[in-house]
């Protein structure tokens, strides 16, 4: 037989597995200091099998010709005034929550994976970690250039990276991320590059951008596809962490199922947003949140947890109420929004009559019976010229961040709230998973940064809210908050397409 | 209209049917290759072609580019091949896989043995010595039956002139069916092999573990003859799975062999003995017998699996459940019509179980 080829294994330790070095005159474990405080037992880094076995030199060709391709497109966007071509102004409030609520969290995945790619011992998940990281910065850069489009035409998108970090729904989002960060290398591992990555990402991806695609928005459809053909790195990437730490020592499959409890329930909280966008900010509907969760989630994750039960992993705590919370959540969410619409930096609206009929299609078992009532209200209301607000600060969990929003799910009209006595303290959390992720680390969340706490105690400026909305958050108030019905960008946009 | 796909570096070659994609097609026949997306978008399925001709199906352009098409990538879970062709995937060659190339044999019927009530014992010459590897298989062309049918060979690589198979009768197999009821001493058939990844690596110093069920007890017959004749000495365990005492064949094979050498043990399992059976020994399925004898405990081994699909998936799980994970795992599941084909919605956890 003929002598055997250098195959792409070969060439890839020669290339990039053989950089790393030994520790001489440094002990390894000071070189490595985060590798044990989280009880994880590494026995054999040499076990690490590879995910994706890319050369820095192929990477940055690949991923130059991507950029090239993208940047293309976004041009012609552009000189064609593409936003023009979306279905409905309304749609591009979904992508004023994508700016300012998703986007930077690819910014913090860039860091996270920055500093864990330093801090594990095995080189091949170290050079994994840091090729991720680069994606993750590519992946804010372009969609920040996509969406600067929108900016030269509609409101709310102009202080996306300051409002991150200050308003009060964009905590949810950016809390998240930063417990992931503030963790231990291995649970950020299987926070974000297991649990959010392999398993919630593809629901972020795959129908929103499908919306985008329906609803005429070329810019984020391309930005979609560009990093949708890396996330397949890093859906791989999560997969072999999992299996690693699985494999390499029985003590750490308690441990490993911990953090699957918690990341599932923070990933679900954190995927509320999407499924409010999925339901009531396409015009043009792709699939239901419910159908959506059904395909991505429960199927795909369903046969995902069939295969981990064979390392000792059960499905993650709470599946239950996961499961039923699909009927529920994007309804719950929008509402909270519609009824706080002078403090968000995009529009509301009550859904149109066939929006509505679609929604009690798509909802058989709880649209009619729990929501459907609410919406006939607010029209009534808004006709009557008593546009309803909800002037008073709403609590919000401990952990997610998120109001006090959602409802027991075995009983919709009973609100879900929870509380846990610490060291004389009362803290308050919208659900038993949240409540349990506090039990267990109880010093890590009583220092979370609440912004209804920070409003009250006089650090985000005020009194007033408008004073807060205006100062603080750098909303234009007028412009970027409030109905969307009577908004400059509605004014806008009848303007352009000559409507009166 | 099919077309044959020759996967490099492995050399598996899989049968592509008219417009069926070259992933679809591998992984149903048991060819692991890289994939996730399994629709364009994610490109960890790119593979390059060596030679054919195919359509690039709708291959995202992010995710194959076009430079990369013009070097005759394509992604696996989008092409369909309009051609026999070869590709070259980004798998491992095993170092312990020997690479015996396949050839064509004409093999004729010199013996056919009632192992059990539903297995039949065929034994063939050769018109000219195979070289395989033990564990490995061979297609079988049957007059009358459309396409091939796979069987493990029973006997060690050193009988290279004949070969051994084992046929369990499928209820409603054709293929089973003309070997069990029309086959007849004298007979010619064509034969092609060796084919498989199922080989013992010997390079690797654990013990081996073989679980074997039914007529899947072929292969790890080849493969244990092949060691205790080349002197192995590493310890070498059987558990062999029947349902009742007829149907555990070649009992008193094995139990010499247990006898003769020290590092090997035979432990038979029945999980349904009838009354008239008598049995002393292990009762209950093949994987809860692997369980008690090596009390729940597996690393420090490799296994090799051999059997029907369910109970290749029990034993996989009890060997992960004590430890042995998917690197020291090593199977040829033996899938029949009966099986059918009821489509798997599998993650992309395991590349190869």
């Amino acid at each position: 037989m003929a002598a055997k080829k250098l195959n792409i294994k070969d060439k890839y330790r020669l290339l990039t597995r053989d950089l790393d070095w030994d520790f001489s005159y440094e002990d390894r474990q000071q070189a490595f200091p985060y590798e044990e405080f989280e009880g994880i037992k590494i026995t054999d880094w040499s076990k690490w099998e590879d995910p994706f076995r890319l050369t820095m030199d192929s990477y940055w060709k690949y991923q130059a010709e991507k950029e090239k391709k993208l940047y293309a497109i976004f041009d012609a966007f552009s000189q064609n005034n593409g936003h023009l071509n979306v279905t409905d102004p309304r749609y591009v409030n979904a992508l004023k929550i994508f700016l300012t609520g998703i986007s930077p969290l690819e910014y913090q995945a860039y860091q996270g994976f920055a500093h864990v790619g330093r801090q594990f011992g095995g080189v091949g998940a170290r050079v994994a970690c840091q090729m991720q990281s680069l994606d993750e910065l590519r992946h804010v850069q372009t969609q920040i250039h996509a969406m600067s489009h929108y900016n030269k035409f509609f409101d709310g998108f102009q202080e996306y990276s300051h409002m991150h970090d200050r308003v009060w729904y964009l905590s949810v989002p950016r809390s998240f991320f930063c417990d992931a960060r503030s963790a231990g290398p291995f649970e950020f591992m299987i926070a974000i590059g297991f649990s959010f990555e392999y398993v919630l990402t593809n629901l972020v991806f795959v129908p929103f951008m499908s919306g985008a695609a329906y609803n005429g928005d070329m810019a984020t459809v391309t930005f979609g596809f560009s990093a949708q053909s890396d996330e397949a790195r890093h859906m791989t990437l999560g997969l072999e962490v999992i299996k690693f730490l699985l494999e390499q020592h029985e003590d750490n499959v308690p441990i490993v199922q911990k953090w699957i409890d918690k990341w599932f329930w923070r990933g679900c909280r954190l995927l509320s947003v999407i499924a409010m966008m999925m339901d009531y900010m396409l015009p043009n509907k792709v699939m239901s949140w419910k159908e959506a969760w059904e395909v991505y989630f429960e199927e795909a994750g369903g046969a995902l947890f069939k295969d981990l039960a064979r390392y000792g992993i059960r499905m993650p705590k709470y599946a239950e109420t996961i499961e039923k919370e699909k009927e529920h959540i994007s309804h719950q969410a929008w509402w909270t929004f519609y009824t706080h619409g002078h403090v968000a930096g995009f529009h509301t609206w009550i859904p149109t009559d066939e929006e509505l009929d679609w929604l009690s299609a798509q909802y058989p078992d709880t649209f009619d019976k729990y929501y459907r009532p609410l919406w006939e209200l607010a029209k009534e209301m808004e006709a009557k010229g008593e546009r309803f607000y909800n002037s008073g600060l709403p609590q919000l969990c401990q952990i997610c961040q998120i109001p006090m929003l959602f409802t027991e799910m075995d009983n919709p009209n009973q609100n879900s709230m929870r509380d846990y006595l610490y060291q004389g303290e009362r803290y308050h959390f919208c659900s038993d998973g949240c409540c349990d992720i506090f039990k267990e680390e109880p010093e890590k969340y009583v220092q979370a940064w609440l912004p209804v706490h920070q409003i009250f105690q006089g650090n985000c400026g005020g009194p007033d809210v408008g004073d807060i909305l205006k100062d603080y958050y750098k909303m234009n108030v007028g412009h970027d908050n409030m109905d969307m019905k009577g908004s400059p960008d509605e004014a806008r946009w009848n303007k352009w397409k000559g409507v009166a | 209209m099919s077309y044959e796909v020759t996967v490099e570096p492995t050399g598996d070659v899989i049968e592509v049917e008219e417009g069926q994609t070259i992933l679809d097609a591998a992984l149903r026949q048991g060819v692991w290759l890289p994939f996730a997306c399994g629709h364009g978008t994610c490109a960890t399925c790119k593979v390059q072609v060596l030679e054919g001709e195919s359509d690039l199906g709708n291959a995202s352009p992010f995710a194959l580019m076009d430079m990369e098409r013009e070097e005759g990538k394509v992604l696996a879970c989008c092409c369909t091949p309009e051609s026999d062709m070869v590709i070259e995937a980004d798998i491992d060659v095993d170092d312990d896989f020997a690479g015996y190339p396949v050839e064509d044999f004409v093999a004729t019927v010199t013996e056919i043995n009632e192992l059990s009530p539903t297995i039949k014992g065929i034994f063939f010459e050769l018109d000219k010595p195979m070289a395989f590897q033990a564990g490995q298989y061979i297609n079988l062309k049957l007059p009358g039956v459309e396409g091939s049918r796979a069987f493990s060979i029973a006997n060690k690589p050193s009988d290279a002139s004949m070969l051994e198979l084992h046929v369990r009768l499928v209820p409603g197999g054709a293929g089973t069916t003309y070997l069990h009821q029309q086959l007849e001493v004298g007979d010619t058939l064509d034969v092609s092999g060796p084919y498989g990844q199922f080989f013992v690596r010997k390079s690797d110093q654990q013990g081996a573990i073989f679980i074997a069920g039914g007529s899947g007890l072929s292969s790890p017959q080849s493969m244990i003859l092949d060691m205790l004749e080349e002197g192995d000495s590493r310890p070498i365990t059987l558990l062999q799975g029947a349902r009742n005492l007829f149907e555990l064949y070649n009992r008193a094979l094995f139990e010499n062999l247990d006898r003769e050498f020290d590092n090997f043990t035979y432990v038979p399992a029945l999980n349904a003995p009838e009354p008239g059976d008598d049995w002393q020994g292990f009762t209950g399925f093949v994987h809860e017998a692997a369980q008690a004898h090596f009390n729940g405990r597996f690393d420090g081994n490799k296994a090799y699996l051999c059997g029907p699909p369910p109970m290749i998936d029990a034993a996989i799980t009890t060997l992960m459940q004590g430890r042995l994970f998917e690197r020291d795992i090593h199977m040829e599941r033996f899938v029949t019509a009966a099986d059918g084909a009821e489509e798997q919605n599998r993650s992309a956890l395991f590349k190869r179980i």
